[in-house]
Order: structure tokens, then C-alpha cells, then sequence
């Protein structure tokens, strides 16, 4: 007994140490973006912080207000996302799931070699397009482009939350005097909760964290948003590393948040978004 | 009474089934199937069209020719689109290798019951959802030359005399957006191979204690053999993820120096939007979604072999 206690204590700071190595990088963001100026070339560079001062967050989000408009339009992008993939999503695994329709199996397919393509794939034919359409530069612009990576992920996802509730459900549903579209609002979707959760906080995540369509699909700072704020922001300022890891940290905090607050929902979402059917 | 009831139950029947299969189910699928033939569909054709003309920058707006494979020949011709071909590879198989095998010895590590495993665990998943251009920026910073606390850190422990500059050298700026991509990939391999390991029936291994099996045995004869259709999925969509990383690659080096980072998706993206050939682009980002392609197609005629054993 006294010796599985040990060994179990032995695991635990093993892990402990697995973590310190491994989340280093994340610690290092912090911590470089409260390094001051005058620290920041210290040779060799102190592992804990030295003299800490939030000088770097003062400069790029109050004093100078460019990285506020990005962390706004990174917000109208990624709930956009989030919103409409939903919209889309949800009736479609439902259908997929409970009823009877036609093609199923092609669309399956479909939805799951989607996942596949190559952004960059899309990117330039979408910047044709879109330039004929005056998509470029444009909030909905990029909404598009972030679903078709989010759609598909949401309707495969969800499928199995809708497969999983028992039969006879509607049934009930319509002897109560509900129709197809009030029984599939009223009582499926409430049953389905924690599948929208995982859905939405993975949708949010695409929307938030997209590069390559941003890149691709905008010119002017009006729409872009703070993954490529970050990437313009390296090209201007070099080597000033804190402000960088400032600009980082902050562009990092809502998937921190949305991470400790939603824990559960996300480990879910990798398993079932990736190993169902 | 009894009679009653069996009509009015047949007709129950009647009314559920047309309830059921009526014409009104489509309507639930059509949004997202109009979303994906507009935006999925018509620019993958295009794509394709394009692939066949000679669209650039210049004529976009005019009329174009049809030019059959000249688009492809010219880029089977280019050195730089072997270079970008070994690159990915290169890319892509040692990425996996070192993202597989060290998030399975994590998935085994964390599949033991200690205090705080679940915290450890969760907690490894921030890298993971961290977006790629913070993780990339991180990573640039950290391995940049003069200051970065990797060569701080391989100086002390003596593996290293003098800095290197890991991003602007040929022979490393490839192998350091490998590491990055290692970082950003073990948390999701060890969390699809841990819920695999979870769902192994426990009473296999006690039956195999009693006799006398010891951990080593038990890994080759349980757990791999057990464990095969996870490790092939994740294979799969390990490849197929990593063939078409783009935004690391693009952030630490840009696909440089010169070409020596330089994969396919980073390729295409320049003649695409650098060198504005579309048509050239169209074909290179064809070529990639053919290679695609034909791993999938052999992932899934390996995962139906699986099945019939």
C-alpha cells in the first residue's frame, strides 16, 4: 500500500516536470512580454522575471490603439464563424442522423474529404472569385472561408450527439401535437447541449485562430484580424520581442479563457471530431 | 373496442411514416449543401478549370486560352517543385514519427491513476489550440540567434559551443519548424491514443498478470495489436494535416532561406499570390490534392482490409 502511494507519488511529479518542459514556450510568451526593455538582451537571459513591467501591453493596446481594431475584427470573425457554422451545421447532422433521406452516404463522404483539402487550395480561387463578387476585404469574405473548414468539422461532430439519443423521440414529439420543425427545436436540440458546446467552442477557435484566409483574402487593415495583426506587426518591429509576446499573449487570452472555462466540452470535441465513423 | 383501436392504430402508422419520409427532410440539409457547392464545390472546379489555362495577373479579366498540361509539365519541370516535394516529405515523416511516439509514451504515462493527471492532461492541450501564428511567433523568438533561449539552453548543457541562427540557416531552418510542429501535434496524438487506451478491456491485462506477462509483453501482445485501428487513423489525419501545414511555415521562415524550407503549400502560395501565375499555382495545389488523394484512398483500402480480418 505504503509503496503504490510512492509510486503514485513518483508519477505525479514526473508529470509535473512533463509539464514544466512542455508548456515552457507558453511560460516564455508571459514572461517575455512583461520583460523590460533594458532585461531583454540580457546575455544569458534570466529564466525568471527580472524588473516585470507591463510597459509592452501599455504601448501596443492603450498608448497606440492599431491592435485594438484587430482583436475587434478577430471577435466579429470568429463569432461569425461560430454563429453561422452552427446555423448550417445543426440541421444537417440531424438530418444526416434521424432522417430518412436520400444520398446520405455521398454526403458523408463529402463532408469528410472536405476536411482534407489544402487551405491554400481554396485560398486562391476564393480570391478570384471573391474579387468579382467585392467578397474581398470584406467580414463575410472571410466568415465563408472559415466554414469550410468549420462546416464540415461541426456536421461531423454533431452527427453522433444526435445518433447517440434514443428512437421514438420524435414519435413522441408528434403524438404531443408538435411538428417535424417544432419537435427538432423544442425537444432535440436542449438534449444535444454539450455537442453544441464542443461545436461552438471549436468553430470559434477555426475562426479566431485562421491565418491563411486573412493573408489571402484582405488588403486593408479594416477587416483584419489579429493573427495578422501579429504576422505585419513581426515584419515592422523586428526583434522588439516584447511587444510581440505582448501582442501574442493578448491574442492568446480568449483561447485560455475559453480553455479553463470549457475544459470538458474541448477534450470531447477532439475525440468524437476526429475518430467518429 | 380492440377492433377501434387497431384502426385508429394503422392509421397512427400511416400518418408517422408520411411524418417521417416526406419531402421536408431535405429542407434541413439544403443551407449547408447549397453553402458547400458555392463555396466548396465551384471553387474546387475552378480551381481545376484554372489549372488547364494560362491565368495570371495580367490577363485575369480578358479571355483565356486552353492550354492542357502545359501548367503541370512546366511545374514537373521546375527544380524548385522537387525541392518543395522532399521538403514536405521530409516534413511530414519526421513531424509524425516524433509526434506519434512521444504522445503515445505520454498516453501511457497519463493512463496510470496519480493525483493530478487530468489537470496535467487538459493543461496539454493549450498548446494545441493555441493558434499556429502565436505558437510560430513563440517558437521564432525563442530559436532566433542572438538572444533565443534555445541555444541558451544547448550552450549550458554543453551541446552547443557557438549560437546558431536554427531559422536563417539552410541546413536547420526546415528541422525548426519540424520541432514547432512536433510541440503543436503531441498534445493531439496523446489524446486520441489516450481515449483509445481507455477503452482497452481492463481484464485482458489481469488475465495476462496471472500469467506472469510482464509490462513490456503486455504492450506487444495487448495493447499494440488492440490499439491498430486508432494508430492508423491517426496516421492518416496525421498525414493528411501534415502535408498541408502552411501558417508555421509561413511565420518562422517564409519557406527560406531561399528554398530551403520551402513545402508544397508554401510553394503554391507564392506563384499564387507572390509571382501571381494563378494558373500555375492552380496546378501546384492540384498535384498536392492528387497525393492527397492517393493516401486517403490507400488509408481506406488498409482500414477495409483491417475489417475483413
Amino acid at each position: 500500500m505504503a509503496n503504490s502511494r510512492w509510486r503514485m507519488g513518483g508519477s505525479t511529479f514526473i508529470g509535473i516536470l512533463i509539464m514544466i518542459v512542455f508548456l515552457f514556450p507558453v511560460y516564455w510568451m508571459v514572461k517575455t512580454s512583461i520583460t523590460p526593455v533594458t532585461e531583454l538582451y540580457h546575455n544569458p537571459p534570466h529564466i525568471l522575471p527580472v524588473g516585470a513591467t507591463f510597459e509592452s501591453y501599455i504601448n501596443n493596446f492603450v498608448r497606440n490603439q492599431d491592435m485594438v481594431g484587430y482583436i475587434g475584427n478577430s471577435f466579429i470573425i470568429a463569432i461569425g464563424t461560430m454563429v453561422l457554422s452552427l446555423l448550417l451545421a445543426i440541421p444537417a447532422a440531424y438530418a444526416l442522423a434521424r432522417l430518412p433521406i436520400k444520398g446520405k452516404g455521398l454526403m458523408m463522404i463529402s463532408v469528410l474529404s472536405i476536411q482534407m483539402l489544402p487551405g491554400i487550395m481554396m485560398a486562391m480561387p476564393l480570391y478570384i472569385m471573391f474579387s468579382k463578387v467585392q467578397l474581398i476585404d470584406n467580414f463575410a469574405g472571410l466568415i465563408f472561408a472559415d466554414l469550410i473548414h468549420s462546416l464540415p468539422f461541426a456536421i461531423i461532430t454533431l452527427r453522433p450527439f444526435f445518433l447517440a439519443l434514443p428512437g421514438g423521440l420524435e414519435e413522441a414529439a408528434m403524438i404531443d401535437g408538435c411538428n417535424k420543425f417544432s419537435s427538432f427545436t423544442k425537444i432535440i436540440l436542449p438534449l444535444v447541449m454539450p455537442g453544441l458546446m464542443t461545436v461552438a467552442v471549436f468553430c470559434f477557435l477555426f475562426g479566431w485562430g485562421d491565418f491563411i484566409f486573412a493573408l489571402t483574402l484582405t488588403t486593408s487593415n479594416s477587416v483584419r484580424p489579429l493573427t495578422l495583426g501579429l504576422y505585419r506587426f513581426i515584419g515592422q518591429y523586428g526583434t522588439e520581442w516584447n511587444n510581440l509576446m505582448a501582442v501574442a499573449t493578448i491574442a492568446a487570452l480568449p483561447i485560455i479563457v475559453i480553455f479553463i472555462s470549457m475544459q470538458k466540452y474541448v477534450v470531447g470535441g477532439i475525440t468524437a471530431g476526429s475518430m467518429k465513423d | 373496442m380492440s377492433h377501434k383501436s387497431a384502426v385508429s392504430g394503422s392509421r397512427e402508422q400511416f400518418r408517422r411514416a408520411r411524418w417521417f419520409s416526406s419531402w421536408n427532410n431535405y429542407l434541413f440539409v439544403v443551407p449547408a449543401l447549397i453553402f458547400m457547392v458555392v463555396f466548396i464545390g465551384f471553387p474546387l472546379l475552378y480551381n481545376l478549370m484554372l489549372s488547364f489555362q494560362n491565368v495570371n495577373v495580367y490577363n485575369l479579366s480578358g479571355k483565356h486560352d486552353f492550354i492542357g498540361l502545359s501548367n503541370y509539365m512546366k511545374s514537373l519541370k521546375d527544380p524548385v517543385f522537387y525541392t518543395a516535394l522532399q521538403n514536405s516529405a521530409v516534413f511530414t515523416v519526421l513531424s509524425i514519427f516524433f509526434q506519434f511516439t512521444i504522445g503515445f509514451a505520454l498516453a501511457l504515462f497519463f493512463n496510470q491513476k496519480f493525483p493530478g493527471r487530468n489537470l496535467f492532461r487538459s493543461l496539454m492541450l493549450l498548446a494545441w489550440m493555441l493558434p499556429v501564428v502565436i505558437s510560430g511567433t513563440i517558437f521564432q523568438w525563442m530559436m532566433s540567434g542572438d538572444f533565443g533561449v534555445i541555444n541558451y539552453f544547448l550552450q549550458a548543457l554543453g551541446i552547443i559551443d557557438q549560437p546558431i541562427n536554427w531559422l536563417s540557416e539552410g541546413s536547420t531552418a526546415l528541422l525548426s519548424t519540424v520541432v514547432a510542429n512536433i510541440w503543436i501535434g503531441i498534445p493531439f496524438n496523446m489524446i486520441i491514443l489516450l481515449s483509445g487506451l481507455q477503452g482497452l478491456p481492463e481484464h485482458l491485462y489481469e488475465a495476462a498478470k496471472l500469467d506472469g506477462a510482464n509490462r513490456l509483453v503486455q504492450f506487444r501482445h495487448i495493447t499494440l495489436p488492440l490499439m491498430r485501428p486508432t494508430i492508423l487513423v491517426l496516421m492518416i489525419l496525421g498525414i493528411i494535416n501534415t502535408f498541408k501545414v502552411f501558417d508555421l511555415i509561413f511565420i518562422m521562415t517564409a519557406g527560406g532561406p531561399v528554398t530551403s524550407s520551402t513545402v508544397l503549400p508554401i510553394y503554391a502560395y507564392q506563384l499564387s499570390f507572390a509571382t501571381l501565375e494563378f494558373s500555375q499555382g492552380a496546378s501546384v495545389s492540384m498535384i498536392m490534392f492528387l497525393i492527397l488523394i492517393v493516401i486517403s484512398i490507400g488509408y481506406l483500402r488498409m482500414s477495409s482490409k483491417e475489417e475483413v480480418h
